[in-house]
């Protein structure tokens, strides 16, 4: 088992440093041959990946425990579902993961571009290659999954604690994945873009929906991350600037900004040095995130791998920013720029901002997040960045994007008159301003959550508004009721119809992080078996202790009767976890899930054997808008990436006419 | 897509303007330079231990207390010690490098206890009965005591167990050990609390 | 699209806009008098205390939001050091001359912590030179249009979106457009 595993990922090895020479070799002395063979090189690495991995999910439901990698991160108690989940709860197993996603990322680029070839394409392969190259050798050198020991041990240690205590985790670290090595291939094709000299718009067509699909795949798994965060540590939130969140986050700004400077770029010619700074930071970004992940650099609540890979990684880390900026500093940083820029009243001096902020906010997270190392290094002292923090400096960023967010798509591009605007604006203006005024009478106090608020329901009217207008304007064009118009208008521009959804998502997210984070009701509680609690309306009534005995660890069930109003409300079952091999019990939270509020309890101890309970109650508000937000943010992204097939209607292909045409717009 | 980028080329022709070797080597020299400073950083940051937290400077005064002791038998308090060594150890039933680290305590113990060198033992986030078996069974013969609200704890800094705390007969921290004790090191860091040496 | 209808459509646009902003502005004016609200009871008080407190045993959690046991005996001693009417910055110091200041969530304001706190105004206004020094540039290079802001249009009230200064050949392209997609963006 192990020597088949091994022996897989070496000829894997083997494929992609054959894949990479022959890329280079076959575009260098031009052969096509070659690197068609490069090409479909892909789809046999991936199958060999695959094999590695699939090899290893084997060991693990049959117990192998003479694999270390079982031995370690499974037991014969754990159940099948988080022996499957085993393969991604460690250093080695999740950089298996790691790999076959990559590989399936390059067989993704060989079938995509099996037709039509971007010059660029044999030197994006072999970057890809080169990458993939440097996890192999990950896998094989410093980590070896397949490590393997002479005697079975009769039993496994079982995964850790915090990794099986929800099923989330079955997808949140594979989505996350998704979306980090997204990034190689805009990265790969503006390494080959730099290489070749070729440093017109086509890489960026080439890879536009490549990180649109990157950026999907990270907004579900930032949420994913977030409701795990949410549902399983039992504090009552969902983010706390944790390193680790922090480093996901990265690569999701610098997509999104890249996502809306790409514009810029096929429109109007600007911004190409920065586009090819996005692509190259974005996947610097990843790799920094992996390097402090798993070169466990700082602490955090994700640091789960010790592993000898941290050099390894840095070593990556500065090839990938020597290489990638060194490029760009050497080649592109004088290219002479066609932009033509028109009025400041425009689309695009709203991409600008919407750029500058989501880079200023992706800086400053940055190097919030990595302060502490520089001040120890300087001064030998500890100090905590944290979410104080990283709420002063950011929010006022992200209020500035909430208000781009709502007026850019109210610009047209190049040039808005004011009468044009004052139209256009009018509606979510007067949205803006009676959420204003609502809140004011109210009696609202926070100044900051008021003005979220207020951008908010500007960018929902703004963002509705242009929709509806779309689809109004296309029934009347082609005789269509409303309704049945929906459909094929939006199918026309899924691209700008997307980014609106993808507003709108955003501005209910806002919603919910402003009401959740200052609307909070929360209090403390020590109850005696039989004691009542009120709280936020509801009363609580603690009815006692029970223990149950689960496979692989023991659930110490609080349970407690609610009512609410003199009226029954069901019953919250908060619990602690004893793990055989933790020393402090995990607690799960119990919540009560509401449109408006969900009523979050967690127990933090019990004394005198049940008898006494220490609980915490929280009554969170909106949560609810968070998950929905995000989701409608996904959502968009897809809309906004599905058109494979042709566009269908009369929408003029040739870039230079739709600008006119939407200028007359 | 070859339609696109020839189209695209022919729109905005790629200039590579004057390029003298100044105009390349300034901006590569800088990334250079960057880059070399993130990757000392982050060297750095490789070389410790993010877990371990950084004990707080010593020689400041030891915070003052006054606690019950586990077997009920009146109080400890580090004003009646004054003017002698102390070495309190906080420690749990539930700590597993607490059983690590007993034998060096037992050891330091015996070598010092009629040098006087006074021990408390202050239990941490446990139960007195479970406490009082823990010690027994490992027999700690030293002064016990529990910690009510764990408040004696968050004044000396305590993030968990076991923690060693050296204090010298003037009532300052002088040595802080985070982790199981071993015989050598704490030795030495009371030999080096007592006036004179020893 | 008579010039008429767009402008009585135009003029109720403003109205609108006009008075959206007053009662916003208003409205800001009534919520920021009113100020952020302090803290009353000990739970919200302790709480205010706690959140600028890291947890010791958790990775960045504040002492506020962890569930953690020595979190919780860390909001009892704030507690008791309230009622017993010790300020809040007392509190902090304390817990600050026991773990040192890594206790803090944030990092101090002085010294060279302070970079950090300075660094995102820093970046901001470099920021927006940037994109000064770029707009300026793309403007100036483009021929015949000296025209850094929009104010102008402001002048001519009543004039259609449609930019007038289109080159005969971009007035063809553009009514080709118009003609091909049929009206597919509303016409107003």
């Amino acid at each position: 088992m192990d020597r088949l595993g091994t022996f897989a990922l070496a000829l894997s090895l083997a494929l992609a440093a054959y894949g990479a020479t022959a890329a280079i070799i076959g575009a260098r002395r031009g052969r096509p041959m070659l690197v068609e063979s490069a090409r479909t090189t892909a789809y046999s690495l991936l199958v060999l990946v695959l094999a590695a991995n699939v090899i290893m999910e084997v060991a693990l439901l049959t117990n192998d425990f003479a694999l270390r990698y079982v031995f370690e991160n499974s037991s014969r108690a754990t159940p099948v579902f988080f022996k499957v989940l085993s393969l991604w709860s460690a250093d080695e197993g999740s950089l298996l993961l790691w790999n076959l996603v990559l590989a399936g990322y390059i067989a993704a680029v060989a079938f995509r571009f099996r037709r039509s070839r971007p010059e660029t394409l044999p030197w994006a392969l072999a970057v890809m290659y080169l990458v993939q190259v440097f996890y192999l050798i990950l896998v094989l050198g410093p980590t070896q999954p397949f490590a393997a020991y002479a005697v079975a041990p009769p039993d496994g240690r079982g995964p850790l604690p915090l990794l099986q205590n929800h099923p989330l985790m079955a997808v949140h670290p594979p989505f996350l994945y998704l979306g980090f090595i997204g990034f190689t291939v805009p990265f790969a094709f503006a390494i080959a873009a730099l290489l070749t000299g070729r440093l017109s718009d086509a890489w960026i067509r080439t890879v536009r929906r490549w990180v649109l699909a990157s950026w999907i795949f990270l907004t579900i798994g930032l949420m994913l991350g977030a409701l795990w965060s949410y549902g399983v540590l039992g504090w009552g939130g969902y983010w706390a600037w944790d390193p680790v969140e922090n480093v996901a986050l990265l690569p999701w700004l610098v997509a999104t900004a890249f996502l809306h400077s790409v514009l810029l770029q096929e429109r109007r010619g600007m911004l190409k040095v920065w586009n090819l700074s996005l692509a190259v930071g974005g996947f610097a970004l990843t790799t920094f995130g992996t390097f402090l992940t798993r070169g466990s650099i700082l602490s955090s609540v994700h640091s789960f791998a010790q592993s000898p890979v941290g050099p390894m990684y840095l070593g990556f880390l500065v090839v990938v920013l020597l290489g990638g900026f060194g490029l760009i500093a050497a080649r592109a940083w004088r290219l002479r720029s066609e932009a033509r820029f028109d009025a400041v009243l425009s689309r695009e001096a709203a991409f600008l901002g919407n750029n500058l902020c989501l880079v200023l906010i992706t800086l400053v997270v940055l190097v919030g997040t990595i302060f502490p190392l520089l001040d120890q290094a300087l001064t030998n002292r500890q100090v905590t960045v944290g979410e104080p923090y990283f709420v002063e400096t950011t929010a006022p960023v992200f209020l500035v994007l909430l208000f781009l967010m709502g007026v850019g798509p109210l610009l047209s591009w190049r040039r808005t008159t004011l009468d044009g605007l004052r139209a256009r604006v009018a509606t979510p203006a007067a949205a803006a301003a009676a959420t204003l005024v609502v809140l004011a009478v109210a009696g609202m106090r926070d100044l900051p959550a008021a003005f979220a608020f207020g951008l908010a329901a500007f960018v929902l009217a703004a963002n509705g508004q242009e929709i509806v207008r779309g689809v109004r304007a296309f029934a009347r064009a082609t005789g269509r009721r409303l309704v049945p118009a929906i459909a094929p208008a939006i199918a026309r521009d899924r691209r700008r119809y997307g980014g609106y959804v993808v507003h709108i998502g955003v501005a209910l997210a806002a919603i919910a992080i402003t009401a959740s984070s200052i609307f909070a009701l929360r209090t403390d509680v020590t109850l005696t078996r039989g004691q009542t609690a009120r709280f936020a309306g509801y009363t609580l009534r603690y009815t006692g202790e029970r223990a149950v005995q689960q496979p692989q660890r023991r659930v110490l069930i609080a349970d407690v009767v609610v009512t609410r109003g003199g009226r029954p409300a069901g019953r919250v079952t908060p619990s602690l976890n004893m793990y055989p091999s933790a020393s402090e019990p995990i607690g799960t939270p119990s919540i009560h899930y509401g449109v408006l509020k969900d009523l979050y309890t967690s127990v933090i101890a019990f004394d005198e054997n049940g008898n006494r309970a220490t609980f915490r109650f929280f009554l969170n508000p909106g949560v609810m808008w968070l998950w929905v937000g995000l989701g409608v943010m996904a959502l968009g992204g897809v809309l906004a990436a599905w058109p494979f097939g042709r566009r269908r209607g009369a929408v003029p292909a040739e870039p230079r006419v739709r600008e006119l045409a939407e200028v007359a717009g | 897509m070859s339609d696109a980028s020839s189209e695209a080329t022919a729109r905005h022709p790629t200039r590579l303007g004057g390029r003298s070797a100044a105009a390349v080597w300034i901006p590569v020299g800088i990334v250079v330079l960057i880059v070399a400073l993130l990757a000392a950083l982050f060297a750095f940051g490789l070389g410790r231990n993010p877990t371990v937290v950084q004990p707080v400077d010593l020689g400041k005064m030891a915070p003052g207390f006054q606690l019950a002791r586990l077997d009920g038998t009146g109080t400890v308090s580090l004003g009646s010690m004054r003017g002698q060594v102390v070495v309190l150890n906080f420690w749990a039933s539930w700590c597993a490098d607490c059983i690590v680290e007993n034998k060096a305590l037992q050891a330091v113990f015996d070598r010092y206890r009629d040098q006087g060198v006074q021990f408390v033992g202050v239990s941490f986030e446990d139960q007195s009965g479970t406490a009082r078996g823990f010690a027994k069974q490992m027999g700690m013969h030293w002064p016990l005591a529990s910690d009510p609200g764990t408040t004696t704890a968050i004044d000396y800094g305590v993030t968990g167990v076991p923690e060693t705390f050296v204090i010298s007969p003037d009532g300052h921290i002088v040595a802080k050990t985070i982790g199981p004790v071993t015989y050598p090191e704490l030795s030495e860091q009371i030999a080096n609390a007592i006036p004179g040496g020893a | 699209m008579s010039g008429e209808g767009r402008g009585a459509a135009g003029t109720a646009a403003a109205a609108v806009v006009g008075v959206a902003l007053v009662a916003a502005a208003a409205a800001i004016l009534v919520i920021a008098a009113r100020g952020a609200p302090a803290p009353t009871t000990l739970q919200e008080r302790v709480r205010a205390v706690a959140v600028g407190l890291r947890c010791p045993v958790c990775q960045d959690l504040s002492v506020a939001d962890s569930p953690a046991p020595l979190a919780q005996a860390m909001r009892a001693k704030i507690a008791t050091e309230l009622q017993a009417g010790t300020p809040p910055s007392a509190i902090r110091q304390q817990f600050v001359h026991a773990y040192g200041s890594w206790i803090l969530m944030a990092p101090p304001r002085h010294g060279l912590s302070l970079v950090v706190w300075i660094l995102p105004l820093a970046l901001a206004l470099a920021g927006c030179a940037l994109a000064v020094v770029a707009i300026s540039r793309w403007t100036r290079d483009r021929p015949g249009a000296a025209r850094p802001e929009a104010a102008p249009a402001e002048n001519l009230p009543g004039r259609p979106d449609a930019p007038d200064e289109l080159s005969s050949s971009d007035r063809r392209l553009l009514e080709r457009a118009v003609a091909a997609s049929g009206a597919w963006e509303d016409p107003e």
